[in-house]
């Protein structure tokens, strides 16, 4: 039921994190991030990364954007697929099964204090998780 | 992580393009792009082993190519070639042009230029190209190489002068080894010891007979070789026979020179012998020592020199 | 009967087989071609990818290969002066080793050494990036991995080929000279005449086209097996056996063609 309905998302609309859209394994944070302005937006190299820790930072985890997929902790590697999502700019984000990629700490809050940080960021935030999930975010 | 990586990068980038560019000059220079080439134009009856890129050699040295090889409107032979500005130097309009095939390795064109004196070649002329026929002079080939394997059955021939001198090696072992040999005779006196010595003394003038004939055999093999391979070319049945009786040549050679090494032993033991002569027990021991090298002399040549069997050389 | 249909179908499942792995391929040069085409593919960003795989190809592997090329080039030298001083075809040495070697050995060994090194490399990462779905999340995001994983990897590979063989090439033709000739200028012109006999225009181009033939079997053959990995982590080593079986077939191809066009 939940991949199909995450799957009838269209890619042109929704900016999706997902545990099945791992990062690049070889390229660091910042690298990860700045793929889409430097190959889908042309932006130059200079410019591509300076946009990406712009966003790292903004989410409070500038530190990080060294720190390649293998090296980060959960909550490190959701930040660095979150800013991923972002950079696309698209007007619709979700998020998918947010505990398989935040198990270690209280994710929902985790995710409140996010989306407080993302000033005119996309219209929609959208999470996807269990129903028996629920009582955690009341 | 990786300093300097555009500059290695780089320095490999621009390294690679130099060395390319410079070994494509080095061809295009190799191939007389950059220079002025004197062209030369061959007329023979028949292009037959003439093939594009042929070298034209003065004194074994390149000094051209040929560069096409056509048929002209009148059915004619037009063989181009091409002449570099340095090689030129040695065309004179006396020059001879010879199509060289020889037995082994690539057909080349050389040039010879007897009287360097005489004026330059001017570019775009005609000149002869002289191909000689070698199948004429094979009868006479033939001859000479039968006459050369007859001396040699002559040497060799059971009752020629090598067997002679082997047949003498052989007696004086036997005597060696004999039951009133001159190893017994030796423990008594050094009287007895005296016909050895004698023998080995004329051992010694075999041995040198020997050499005279092998040095005979040498110098005949030598005018062999130089004369095999002087020719042009030959058909392909007389190459093949040829290289039969140069090989049996070879072999006959060899078996004489073996022969040769082993009587000059021989003739080392018998100054031994001699000198032994003054110490009788050193002469024991000489003796001993002689009686042993005899021995395996004799084993020695029988292994390498049948001497049952009939003569190995035969005519083909 | 049973016998007979079950031969028809084995037979017909390797053909399908065969065919989707020659699609996949050839669908995936098409995809390159595009690429190369698009004048958005060179810019800053790629052309410092390729930078990258030209190090991690060729330049961090020079000083090995230099070495390997002399050794190799070295016997192979040694061994056909002296066979040659023995036959008495002194005069067509030269045009032996330049032939053996510059032309023929010296490609093939780099190709060999370069699809060894980097082709299984490029075929395991490639795999290990579709395993981990790493290539469904470039293309969420709309991002050609084409484009920075693939094309710079291919380029990277061709000129790392083409770049090593005339490295080697320059090296072997000074070393066959100095074993030939020693250190003196006399045996230049002798030299250059044979080179000048080998090296005619259609030679050059010949060997041009074969290094580029032999860098992109080595870098497109292991990405292309890489891509068709079913998305299980215990094909992987399956997928780079086939990839790097299909690139040794290719290079022998390759090879068996060239010689064929210039010999025949």
């Amino acid at each position: 039921m939940l991949t199909e309905s995450v799957n009838s998302l269209s890619d042109e609309q929704t900016a999706l994190v997902s545990l099945d859209l791992p990062l690049r394994a070889n390229l660091s944070a910042r690298e990860n991030v700045a793929l889409i302005p430097l190959y889908q937006k042309h932006f130059d190299a200079a410019e591509s990364s300076r946009q990406a820790q712009a966003l790292l930072d903004q989410l409070g985890f500038g530190a990080i954007s060294d720190k390649r997929d293998p090296d980060m902790n959960p909550s490190e590697r959701f930040v660095t697929k979150l800013a991923r999502a972002l950079i696309l700019k698209r007007p619709q984000l979700v998020i998918e099964r947010p505990g398989a990629m935040l198990y270690d700490i209280p994710y929902p809050a985790f995710l409140r204090g996010l989306a407080f940080r993302i000033e005119n960021g996309p219209a929609k935030w959208e999470v996807f998780d269990f129903d028996w999930n629920r009582p955690l975010y009341d | 992580m990786f300093k300097n990586l555009h500059l290695k990068v780089g320095l490999f980038v621009i390294t690679v393009l130099v060395l390319s560019l410079g070994f494509l000059l080095y061809v295009m220079h190799a191939r007389g792009f950059f220079e002025q080439r004197q062209h030369l134009n061959l007329a023979a009856a028949s292009a037959d082993g003439i093939s594009p890129g042929m070298a034209l050699t003065f004194s074994g040295m390149p000094i051209g190519q040929v560069s096409s090889v056509n048929l002209n409107d009148a059915g004619g032979i037009v063989i181009k070639a091409e002449v570099s500005q340095d090689g030129a130097r040695w065309l004179r309009v006396d020059s001879t042009f010879t199509l060289d095939k020889p037995l082994v390795g690539g057909a080349k064109i050389k040039v010879s230029s007897p009287n360097l004196s005489s004026p330059q070649l001017p570019d775009n002329s005609t000149v002869l190209l002289l191909v000689t026929d070698p199948t004429q002079e094979i009868p006479a080939l033939i001859e000479r190489v039968k006459n050369i394997l007859a001396n040699v059955e002559h040497i060799t021939r059971q009752d020629g002068e090598l067997n002679g001198a082997l047949a003498n090696v052989k007696t004086i072992t036997g005597r060696m080894n004999g039951k009133y040999g001159v190893l017994e005779g030796m423990l008594g006196s050094e009287e007895n010891a005296r016909p050895v010595v004698a023998s080995l003394k004329n051992l010694e003038t075999l041995t040198k007979r020997l050499n005279d004939v092998s040095a005979k055999v040498d110098a005949m093999l030598a005018k062999t070789d130089r004369w095999l391979f002087a020719e042009d070319g030959l058909s392909e049945q007389s190459k093949q026979a040829l290289a039969q009786v140069r090989a049996m040549l070879t072999d006959a050679q060899g078996s004489l020179k073996r022969v040769d090494a082993l009587l000059k032993n021989a003739v080392d033991i018998s100054a031994n012998v001699k000198d032994g002569t003054q110490d009788l027990g050193k002469l024991r021991a000489d003796i001993d020592e002689a009686v042993r090298k005899a021995n395996d002399l004799i084993s020695d040549i029988n292994r390498m020199w049948p001497f049952s069997k009939d003569a190995d050389m035969k005519l083909p | 009967m049973e016998f007979l249909l079950n031969f028809i179908e084995r037979t017909g499942a390797k053909a399908a087989g065969w065919w989707s792995t020659t699609y996949g391929i050839v669908s995936f040069l098409t995809d390159v071609l595009s690429t190369i085409t698009r004048h958005t593919t060179w810019n800053r960003a790629t052309l410092d990818t390729i930078a990258k795989q030209i190090y991690f190809t060729a330049v961090q592997i020079l000083h090995i290969y230099i070495i390997y090329v002399m050794a190799i080039s070295w016997v192979i030298i040694t061994i056909t002066l002296s066979t040659a001083r023995n036959v008495g075809l002194f005069d067509a040495a030269t045009e032996m080793i330049i032939r053996v070697l510059l032309l023929e050995l010296l490609p093939f060994l780099t190709a060999l050494l370069i699809a060894l090194r980097s082709g299984s490399a490029i075929n395991t990462e490639v795999a290990l990036m579709k395993v981990n779905n790493e290539l469904d999340a470039l293309s969420h995001c709309k991002v050609e991995p084409m484009q920075f994983e693939f094309l710079p990897r291919i380029a990277g590979g061709v000129i790392s080929v083409i770049g090593l063989t005339v490295l080697g090439s320059v090296l072997t033709t000074i070393l066959a000279y100095l074993s030939i000739y020693g250190m003196s200028a006399t045996g230049f012109s002798t030299f250059s005449t044979t080179i000048a006999t080998v090296f005619s225009v259609n030679i050059l181009l010949g060997l041009a086209v074969k290094c580029t033939f032999f860098g992109l079997a080595v870098t497109t053959l292991p990405m292309a097996a890489g891509i068709e990995t079913p998305k299980k982590l215990f094909m992987v080593p399956v997928s780079v056996l086939r990839g790097m079986m299909r690139v040794f077939l290719a290079l022998v191809l390759i090879e068996v063609l060239s010689l064929a066009l210039k010999y025949i």
